[in-house]
């Protein structure tokens, strides 16, 4: 009774909801369309033009705006993580594989995984340069402190995601493969791991955007050579012009893409595996 | 026999972990064990030396702006996870439990989580054109004609910090609630409508408990990234709001390496109370 008047109330609430979600970002993409060089970060839109993206890709004639340093911190950021994504993946996966089977002090561990990801990056970005520092005497870089930073907090989410997935695999495969004489190594890579695909899908999804869009412990661990999130916080200080704002509008793009590659791929992948259980049940 | 394949077996797991286990010992205990004790170090102008002293930690306590600081990041993060859990609740439950569709349900969460693989500092940056004297807000406000001159405390202050890490963080209240709720045996709701149970009743008897770790879950993801700010305070407050974050970065930008850690110490100890606080409203490991 009451939640048939309930029901549109909410309706209407999650409407209003994923506008709160959203709105600043679709007000942040009209204003990327400002008129420049003088148009302001504000409106009303003077005339709708595209100067702010060409400003960005370096097309526009050199105006008062210098131009946002994003070349080579893209290269950096993209690289950075890449090695992430590589090293979070594979440590995911081995320790997630290590908890199929029961052993002592696995709570531990796992608080120990965790911790990672729950760690405020400002306490691990501050703890890595001080032991970088301090201790250690190495001087601090984007491809060594920082990516060991990145690793911290990425390989948690990689190993819960394969956690997730090996808990629900069934193993007796392995069994059967085993049982045939096959090597614990070759039947990981041909069947085990085809199985567990789709997750380590999701943990390399997991490690390389978080990595790509990590920030404080990148401001604390990498040195002076900037990655793309620190080149964005650098104009933060300064007056903001809507080259920054088509900036945006840019790497949400780029983030959208991802996930429609990784969409496709999962998309393949489970396909593939109904495909592969209508030929077992022929045979 | 067994004994052997035992052995192995314990071989095998320890060559799986040990990777993981060395990597997050050295540069995750490691670092945080660095912060406490470089806390107690001596601090001389441009320098830093490992004589031990109190004379950081003192410091921190003689200076209203540090423990101000403290306070201000205790209320900032009461006050938006009070407003996450209020906002992010109502929608949680409709898109987790009222929705009948499930297609309507996947995509509902999915724009709620597609956020969060967008970069974080562009969402923070997104509400300056918002806020602003000449912002959206104010100019939509103004042409309702629901005021006359643009409010001025929408950006740069405490309020639009507020506003900015509430949207930020909302999502990560909303996603665990959801997925509690999504669990909910619907025959459970159904046999409490038959013996004649209003809604009301129902939430609070069967909705509301079924979903407290998912509660509980949301509320430490959003405590431990709001204790640890300090690029959301810095860039929509103009730098006026300072939070614990907000000082280790500006100490550490200075090289003063001993204070820093001593606010690092601080924020260690206020998240280790308020994650072990949570985690006795719930057992969460019977939960998963």
């Amino acid at each position: 009774m009451e939640s048939k008047i309930l029901k549109p109330i909410l309706a209407v609430y999650v409407g209003l909801f994923i506008l709160f979600l959203y709105g600043p970002f679709i007000v942040l993409s009209i204003l990327s369309f400002q008129q420049g060089p003088e148009g302001g970060p504000q409106f009303p839109i003077i005339e709708w033009s595209t100067y702010w993206y060409q400003h960005l890709f370096g097309l526009t004639p050199p105006s008062r705006i210098a131009p946002l340093p994003v070349g080579e911190a893209l290269v950096r950021s993209l690289t950075l993580a890449f090695m992430t994504m590589v090293t979070a993946t594979v440590l995911g996966v081995m320790a997630a594989q290590a908890f199929r089977k029961r052993f002592r002090g696995a709570g531990v561990v796992f608080y120990l995984i965790v911790l990672g990801m729950m760690v405020p990056g400002v306490l691990t970005g501050l703890g890595t340069s001080l032991l970088a520092n301090n201790v250690v005497g190495i001087e601090r870089h984007w491809w060594s402190t920082a990516f060991l930073a990145h690793v911290v907090y990425t390989f948690p989410f990689a190993f819960l995601v394969m956690l997730a997935i090996l808990n629900r695999f069934d193993g007796s495969v392995e069994e059967a493969s085993w049982s045939l004489g096959v090597s614990p190594i070759t039947t990981f890579r041909k069947v085990t791991f085809p199985l567990i695909f789709p997750g380590v899908l999701s943990a390399m999804l997991f490690a390389f955007t978080l990595s790509f869009d990590e920030f404080p412990r990148t401001l604390f661990a990498s040195g002076r050579d900037q990655t793309l999130p620190l080149a964005i916080y650098g104009t933060f200080s300064v007056e903001i012009h809507p080259n920054i704002f088509a900036f945006g509008v840019m790497t949400t793009l780029f983030s959208f893409a991802l996930l429609a590659v990784y969409g496709i791929l999962m998309g393949l992948s489970v396909r593939r595996a109904k495909k592969m259980a209508m030929q077992e049940d022929i045979a | 026999m067994s004994a052997a394949i035992g052995k192995r077996q314990k071989a095998t797991t320890f060559q799986l972990l040990a990777p993981g286990v060395v990597w997050m010992i050295l540069f995750l205990v490691a670092p945080i064990m660095m912060i406490v004790y470089v806390s107690f170090w001596t601090q001389t102008t441009f320098a830093i030396n490992s004589t031990l002293t109190l004379d950081s930690w003192r410091n921190f306590f003689a200076s209203e702006a540090y423990v101000g600081a403290l306070w201000t990041t205790i209320r900032l993060w009461l006050i938006v996870l009070t407003l996450t859990f209020l906002i992010g609740y109502p929608a949680a439950l409709y898109v987790g439990l009222l929705v009948k569709s499930k297609t309507v349900a996947t995509v509902l969460l999915v724009l709620c989580v597609i956020p969060f693989w967008t970069s974080f500092l562009i969402r923070v940056l997104a509400w300056r054109p918002m806020l602003g004297k000449e912002g959206a807000i104010n100019i939509i406000l103004q042409k309702v004609g629901l005021i006359d001159t643009p409010i001025e405390v929408l950006l740069f202050s405490e309020l639009s910090v507020i506003i900015g890490m509430t949207q930020i963080y909302v999502v990560f209240m909303v996603g665990p609630i959801a997925f509690m709720l999504g669990r909910i045996d619907r025959n459970i709701i159904e046999a409490a409508r038959d013996l004649g149970a209003g809604f009301g009743r129902i939430f609070w008897k069967i909705i509301f408990p079924l979903s407290l770790p998912g509660v509980v879950v949301g509320a430490i993801f959003v405590s431990v990234m709001v204790l640890g700010e300090f690029a959301t305070s810095g860039a929509l407050s103009g730098r006026k709001v300072n939070l614990l974050g907000n000082i280790i970065v500006t100490q550490v930008g200075s090289l003063k390496w001993a204070m820093a850690s001593v606010v690092g110490v601080i924020l260690t100890i206020l998240l280790g109370i308020v994650v072990a606080g949570f985690l006795r409203i719930v057992d969460l490991k019977r939960e998963i």
